[in-house]
């Protein structure tokens, strides 16, 4: 069997995983795959009565309307007469590679909360092992990875290095990410945003993010 | 009449308002500070108008947190403005370099760039900046005398007209949305489902969370824009080779001649009319005011053969269309509390951040705001037109800027307007994650807009759907008993009827193949 509609495809799949999900995640599990598990493996919300709405009626119901729709798409794009360019999906990753990048995040996740560190540790590394997996293995997807992975190290560097350092891992990573890197060029944006980030966020909204690092203890910037 | 006028004079004294204000521990007192936030607005949905890359939904969502900090008034004066202002600034973009530097410019780009190489920039330039200001005019009084039956009417709404009303929306948003109508239902109620996650308000459980306590508030609104419109955009934008041609010819001679201005003044007001109507459906806006109106001047105009090839209809109307439909647009929002586009959801969630619940209670419990808000329009359009006419060369200038040196800088605003909401790193995080999947729906095809507005209305429609069926015990049937609602069931099913009949699908595939 050929995908005759890649783009209906996966969207289809994508609709009835996500219906699915909600489904299960309102309802609990089904019976027959608690029995084979031995015990419930996710329990679910009250369903209710149409008078007295539970917790699961609105999201179960909209969760079945969605996975028909999604088989209505993945069907018909089995059948879609379209051709060339219209139906060609472009992806610079497959499913394969979300799989991946996932499993790094579970991974690292469960071995930070097993060694007893904290989490953003994880979620860091993580990030890094996204970027290099996507600059070496998929040139193609170095733009979406840089990109994610410069505003989790923003997020996760923040608290522990400072809004200056967090400001500038953020700049430089999302710089990759484009189609050219000129060093001297984004060392200058990179001072620019600092000094502007501060001036206007902290100093002139007030937002209560540190500047320096936390093992820097007497701060020149307040 | 005299309503109108007390009324707008309410907005007068609101807009100039003299107020203390704190900044930075210093306190300034008589500043004119919903003015200034006024400017500040318009100035910024120029810029964001101007710029191709970033549109007014991911700048809004870009500010939204730091509104937390400022007056209700001066905080929804400034939201606003950013949405019409980047329609001016929009054609500007779309006349000199031909690419759309906002989504509703794109008909603009037709014959808009065609008079630029004819030498005729500054005309067409100046009837953009024209027709806007016109429309802009009309448009502010068109909400002003509309508003108030609307909101009376919508005080007598119950949970079955309000139920009604946002699948009214909603079907609206699939129709008007681009590509395949049911992936845009399934994106509707995709965000529907997202919008449920967190703690359900009836019986306190926390539905969908994970066990994680940073979902226990649910998603925040802010953090699914910015990833399914800024971080998607940026991505979007890097993976296309750079290289975009500029015409930076000098722009010479702005006002229009003695035959330009005989050929305008019609298209401007018919762009105005249909923008205006269009603006106030629900689903409706600029966007598809101004391929309303293209389309329509092709048809009815003496001088439809020029259409393409510089026709100065072909940017009156348009232009006047989308600042009419920005405009109106914000009457379902006032009156109903009910978004019709991203934008309008957005100004939901400003709204609330400043503990306003949006809906027809606003224009009665909070005149001063609600009519400082419209006036503002006014006077908004106003310094727009100062800013888009004498001083064109400055943003024209700002086109030379290269995109590398640009999506680093809305990187931080978006990173720190994210981590700010909370102050934890995890709604970076869940940003990250919009981003991604708004790019795997960009890339199948699935429009990221109905979803944003299924999410927002998602626990709204839940909760007026339990409290109906509750009050009808259980009787579904009473959607159709009340007459309100009823009909605005019936117009729903009408609606995607219509669209589905393979002579209209036709019609609208091709309206939206036009603009590609």
């Amino acid at each position: 069997m050929t995908i005759r509609n890649p783009k209906d495809f996966w969207a289809g799949l994508m609709f009835m995983a996500f219906g699915a999900a909600f489904v299960v995640g309102a309802l609990g599990t089904p019976a027959f795959l608690d029995s084979l598990w031995g015990g419930p493996i996710l329990q679910g919300y009250q369903l209710g009565s149409a008078v007295r709405m539970g917790p699961a009626y609105f999201p179960a119901a909209l969760g079945g309307i969605l996975v028909l729709l999604g088989a209505v798409i993945f069907l018909r794009s089995l059948a879609s007469r379209l051709k060339g360019e219209a139906v060609k999906l472009h992806l610079p990753f497959g499913l394969l590679d979300l799989v991946v990048v996932a499993a790094v995040f579970a991974v690292l996740g469960e071995i930070a909360e097993r060694l007893g560190i904290s989490k953003d540790y994880a979620m860091l590394a993580s990030a890094a092992v996204m970027a290099v997996l996507a600059a070496v293995f998929r040139p193609d997807a170095k733009p979406i990875a840089m990109i994610l992975a410069s505003s989790l190290a923003f997020a996760y560097l923040l608290v522990p290095l400072g809004l200056v350092l967090a400001t500038v891992a953020l700049v430089f990573v999302g710089a990759f990410g484009g189609h050219e890197f000129r060093w001297k060029e984004v060392t200058i944006l990179t001072a620019v945003l600092v000094v502007f980030s501060v001036l206007v966020f902290v100093e002139g909204l007030t937002l209560p993010f540190p500047i320096c690092p936390a093992f820097v203890t007497n701060c020149p910037i307040h | 009449m005299h309503d109108i006028v007390h009324n707008l004079g309410i907005g007068f004294v609101e807009v100039f308002k003299l107020q203390s204000i704190a900044l930075g521990g210093l306190t300034i007192p008589d500043v004119p500070f919903n003015i200034l936030m006024c400017l500040v607005g318009v100035l910024l949905g120029t810029l964001i108008g101007v710029l191709p890359g970033i549109g007014p939904v991911a700048t809004i969502a870009m500010l939204l947190p730091v509104t937390f900090k400022l007056s209700p008034v001066g905080a929804l004066i400034m939201l606003a403005g950013i949405y019409y202002g980047a329609q001016y600034g929009g054609s500007t973009t779309a006349i000199l370099v031909n690419i759309p530097g906002e989504a509703s410019s794109v008909v603009t780009c037709i014959d808009g760039y065609q008079m630029a190489r004819q030498g005729r920039a500054g005309p067409a330039l100046a009837v953009a900046a024209l027709g806007s200001f016109f429309a802009g005019c009309v448009s502010t009084l068109i909400v002003a005398m509309f508003a108030p039956p609307l909101a009376e009417v919508a005080l007598k709404f119950g949970p079955w007209e309000y139920f009604s009303l946002m699948v009214l929306g909603l079907v609206s948003a699939v129709v008007l949305a681009h590509g395949s109508l049911i992936k845009a239902i399934a994106m509707v109620i995709l965000g529907l489902l997202l919008g449920l996650v967190g703690t359900d308000v009836n019986s306190g459980v926390l539905r969908f969370t994970f066990g994680l306590s940073e979902l226990a508030d649910g998603i925040g609104f802010v953090t699914v824009a910015m990833g399914m419109f800024g971080v998607c955009e940026i991505i979007a934008n890097l993976e296309q080779k750079e290289g975009r041609e500029i015409f930076t010819k000098k722009v010479s001679h702005l006002w229009p001649s003695r035959e330009d201005w005989k050929r305008m003044w019609a298209p401007i007001l018919r762009g105005t009319a249909l923008g205006s109507a269009l603006g106030i459906l629900p689903g409706g806006g600029a966007l598809l005011a101004s391929f309303g109106a293209y389309t329509l001047e092709k048809k009815v105009s003496k001088y439809s053969h020029e259409f393409g090839k510089g026709a100065i209809e072909g940017v009156a109307s348009p232009e006047s269309a989308n600042n009419a439909g920005a405009q109106t647009s914000f009457i379902p929002l006032l009156t109903l509390g009910i978004p019709s586009n991203a934008v309008m959801a957005l100004m939901i969630g400003a709204m609330m951040i400043q503990g306003i619940s949006p809906g027809p209670q606003v224009m009665s419990e909070k005149p001063a705001l609600f009519w400082g808000m419209i006036t503002s329009m006014w006077v908004g359009n106003l310094m727009l037109i100062v800013l888009n006419l004498p001083l064109i060369g400055m943003w024209i200038k700002l086109l030379t800027v290269p995109y590398r040196i640009l999506y680093p800088s809305i990187l931080v605003f978006m990173a720190v307007g994210v981590f700010s909401i909370s102050n934890q790193p995890f709604d970076c995080f869940l940003m990250s994650l919009f981003g991604l999947l708004g790019y795997i729906c960009v890339r199948l095809e699935c429009e990221p807009a109905p979803l944003i507005l299924g999410f927002i209305l998602g626990p709204l429609m839940e909760e007026h759907l339990r409290r109906a069926m509750l009050l009808a015990r259980g009787d579904a049937m009473s959607f159709l008993q009340k007459p309100i609602s009823a009909g605005f069931l019936v117009a729903s099913v009408v609606l995607l009827a219509a669209i589905a009949l393979p002579a209209l699908r036709k019609k609208r595939e091709e309206a939206f193949a036009a603009e590609e």
